[in-house]
């Protein structure tokens, strides 16, 4: 059989699928709610991994382990077993444990911190053994689920990268799972530097000289000088400041500050410059004002990509049209990378829609989720037959 | 206190993690033949209510059938609670629609009382439906002991770990009018019932033959009559408490809060008249008893609290002297 055909087949009956695994719900949102209300902080995740490791316990399979990076995996052995797919959803949350990790459901919708980033997603990797068997699809191939740790923020993939290294099975091909946003494809990683500018007010510093300030004052002058530096449209760049911490009362010039800053883009030399303009301003700005300004580079990692006409992404789309999915291509900046970095085959997938990402009230939506699940679990049967392969 | 009481504590107040293992709880309830149902009280709770039927269906039900039935009983939402919690799939009642010949009256305790005719289990396990933060052990932790122990038929739950202190000690963390009301009273009147460290929870779980021997107010002191009313036909040893652990749900004011009281206080006076307590006044205990916990064990700690006094300055005869010389 050619691969058009068998994933003609595949397709049938595609709808009937969305419908049961609608019936089949109630434990999958369960999970979702379980895991979303136990906080699970970058380099904090211990707890959350805990839960998600009792649950592929009761779901029967065997033996799941929790490695020294704190990642859960699990196999769901195939029928033949001589390569593996690996099914990986970070389980790392943007939130500080601080915050009230209430998780709300409505009759089509839920809502509260992570419930979209990366709750859901885990529920759906989580809920994959049962959901096969319910559907009575038996792989061939073994199932590698990965509940990955340390993927956000600074944590710089760490996590993934760790577990992808301790690999010894040959994998045909990964797919990470993400809550947002239904339609989401992901098949090339973005190259990104992330840093942390740090400036420092001396306590020796003369506050009688020319232009003497506190750090709120010489960080705005430092941002503008950073955004004087062009950014090119051609490879496509972005430098997006996401975080500014600086004094903390109404009348006392604070003596430290800290940016927070992420390049991306399709250019690694454009990254590679930036840094080295980045690093200039920096020394130039501490030589002139007598302050201390360090810059630190927290996560920086390469562009990758498989092509656009990769039988893995050729498979996806088709997946998505026949479940009336519009496919929007959007290059991660998440574990996908550490995945094609690895030289695996890999896409990101999304599972529903989604209001607020990020937000406290962070919603998703029920019934898109169901098609969302199902392009999840087709991928899977399409990659196990042998499709998906270059 | 007598020491059976204070091993009644020992024996009788568990925590809910001794009973995590629910394929075990199972098999034990399958093997001594019993139904267990689910009853949800409710009165416009359409925000916490899905997630209530939702985990608690999922959990107690599809994944370890524990539950047999699972009813909300309403008393009349206006709100979308109807709607949220028959989409999750629990078996939806308005309490009016039960029993119309005896009339409605409007209240949880109706609800509850009459949730015996119409669900069909040998335990019925009572939740309130505003718990933000639900999760199975509210319904495990509560059943487990009747499952367990035949000589137990009511069982309550207790909550909130409260703040460790420097000594290491924790005072127990009932809500304010646990505090400032029922245990004073308890300890006045029915210091043995002073053990429960928690009488107002919401959460309870009891056998249906000690449940359609009891009247039930339908308004506040619902909670505090099954205790005064079972332990006179029963004694403590029917009695079991449960932790577990936090529950995260509405604060109320203190208007509420006195209300409520006014509701439970016309309960227990009501009880005290019908066991001749108010007509022939025994003397009042002057032991204070409330919790301790320690390591995880839970202790009463008993002060004497004695309201001495003294007479009118006018009897005093060194008063009196005073005043006559000047």
């Amino acid at each position: 059989m050619d691969n058009d055909t068998i994933l003609s087949e595949l397709l049938q009956g595609i709808a009937k699928r969305t419908e049961k695994i609608r019936d089949k719900r109630d434990s999958l949102l369960t999970d979702a709610v379980l895991l979303g209300e136990t906080p699970s902080p970058t380099y904090g995740e211990d707890k959350r991994i805990r839960v998600i490791v009792d649950r592929f316990r009761e779901n029967g399979l065997n033996s799941p382990i929790i490695d020294e990076f704190g990642n859960a995996s699990a196999h769901l052995p195939g029928l033949e077993g001589q390569s593996s797919i690996l099914i990986m959803a970070h389980a790392d949350s943007v939130f500080s444990p601080d915050i009230r990790h209430e998780i709300q459901v409505g009759s089509d919708h839920m809502t509260g911190p992570g419930i979209a980033d990366n709750a859901l997603g885990l529920a759906a990797m989580i809920a994959l053994p049962r959901l096969l068997k319910e559907l009575g699809i038996q792989l061939r191939d073994d199932l590698i689920l990965v509940a990955n740790t340390r993927s956000l923020g600074r944590a710089n993939l760490e996590g993934a990268k760790a577990f992808l290294e301790t690999m010894s099975s040959p994998v045909r091909a990964g797919i990470c799972v993400e809550g947002s946003t239904l339609g989401r494809l992901s098949y090339s990683g973005l190259g990104t530097l992330r840093g942390e500018i740090t400036l420092q007010v001396p306590s020796d510093y003369d506050w009688k000289r020319f232009g003497a300030s506190g750090a709120i004052s010489h960080l705005t002058s430092l941002i503008n000088q950073i955004r004087e530096i062009a950014i090119p449209k051609e490879p496509k760049t972005q430098l997006v400041f996401g975080g500014l911490r600086c004094g903390s009362s109404f009348n006392t010039s604070p003596r430290q500050g800290t940016l927070r800053f992420e390049i991306t883009s399709e250019g690694d030399d454009i990254i590679g410059h930036m840094e080295d303009q980045l690093n200039e301003i920096c020394e130039q700005f501490s030589a002139e004002t007598g302050t201390q300004v360090n810059m630190e580079v927290v996560a920086k990692r390469k562009n990758c990509s498989i092509p656009f006409t990769h039988p893995l992404v050729k498979t996806t789309r088709s997946i998505m049209q026949e479940l009336g999915i519009t496919p929007q291509v959007d290059p991660s900046t998440g574990d996908l990378n550490a995945l094609i970095l690895g030289g695996l085959p890999a896409v990101t997938l999304g599972l529903t829609t989604v209001k607020n990402l990020r937000e406290i009230n962070e919603t998703v939506q029920l019934d898109p989720l169901y098609a969302g699940i199902t392009q999840l679990v087709s991928l899977i049967q399409a990659i196990d037959q042998g499709i998906c392969e270059s | 206190m007598s020491n059976t009481n204070e091993n009644w504590l020992e024996r009788n107040t568990f925590h809910h993690g001794a009973f995590w293992d629910l394929l075990k709880l199972v098999e034990e309830k399958e093997k001594k033949g019993l139904k267990i149902s689910l009853c949800i009280p409710t009165l416009n709770e359409e925000k916490t209510i899905g997630k209530e039927v939702l985990i608690l269906r999922s959990e107690l039900m599809e994944r370890y059938p524990l539950v047999d039935e699972f009813a909300v009983i309403d008393s009349g939402s206006e709100d979308k609670t109807l709607e949220v919690a028959s989409n999750y799939g629990a078996d939806v009642y308005l309490a009016s629609d039960i029993l119309p010949e005896v009339g409605h009256k409007r209240g949880k305790g109706e609800n509850l009382w009459k949730a015996i005719h119409q669900l069909e289990g040998d335990i019925i396990c009572y939740v309130d439906a505003d718990i933000s933060n639900i999760h199975p052990r509210f319904v495990y932790g509560l059943v487990a002991p009747l499952i367990h122990r035949e000589e137990i038929s009511y069982v309550k739950a207790f909550y909130d770990r409260p703040l460790n202190y420097s000594s290491g000690l924790r005072p127990s963390g009932g809500g304010r009018v646990t505090e400032i009301l029922i245990r004073p009273l308890f300890s006045l009147f029915y210091p043995e019932l002073a053990h429960i460290i928690q009488p107002l929870s919401g959460e309870y779980a009891a056998r249906r033959e000690v449940l359609e021997k009891i009247p039930f107010p339908i308004g506040y002191g619902v909670e505090t009559s099954h205790l005064l009313d079972l332990f006179e036909m029963h004694g403590l040893e029917t009695f079991a408490q449960t932790d577990l652990d936090r529950r995260v749900h509405r604060n109320q004011t203190t208007n509420a809060l006195g209300k409520m009281s006014f509701g439970i206080l016309q309960t227990f006076f009501n009880r005290l008249h019908a066991q001749g307590k108010l007509d022939r006044m025994p003397d009042l205990e002057t032991f204070y008893r409330r919790f301790e916990v320690d390591d995880g064990r839970y202790s009463q700690l008993i002060q004497e609290v004695v309201e001495e006094e003294r007479p009118p300055m006018i009897d005093i005869e060194g008063y009196q002297k005073r005043l006559s010389s000047t």
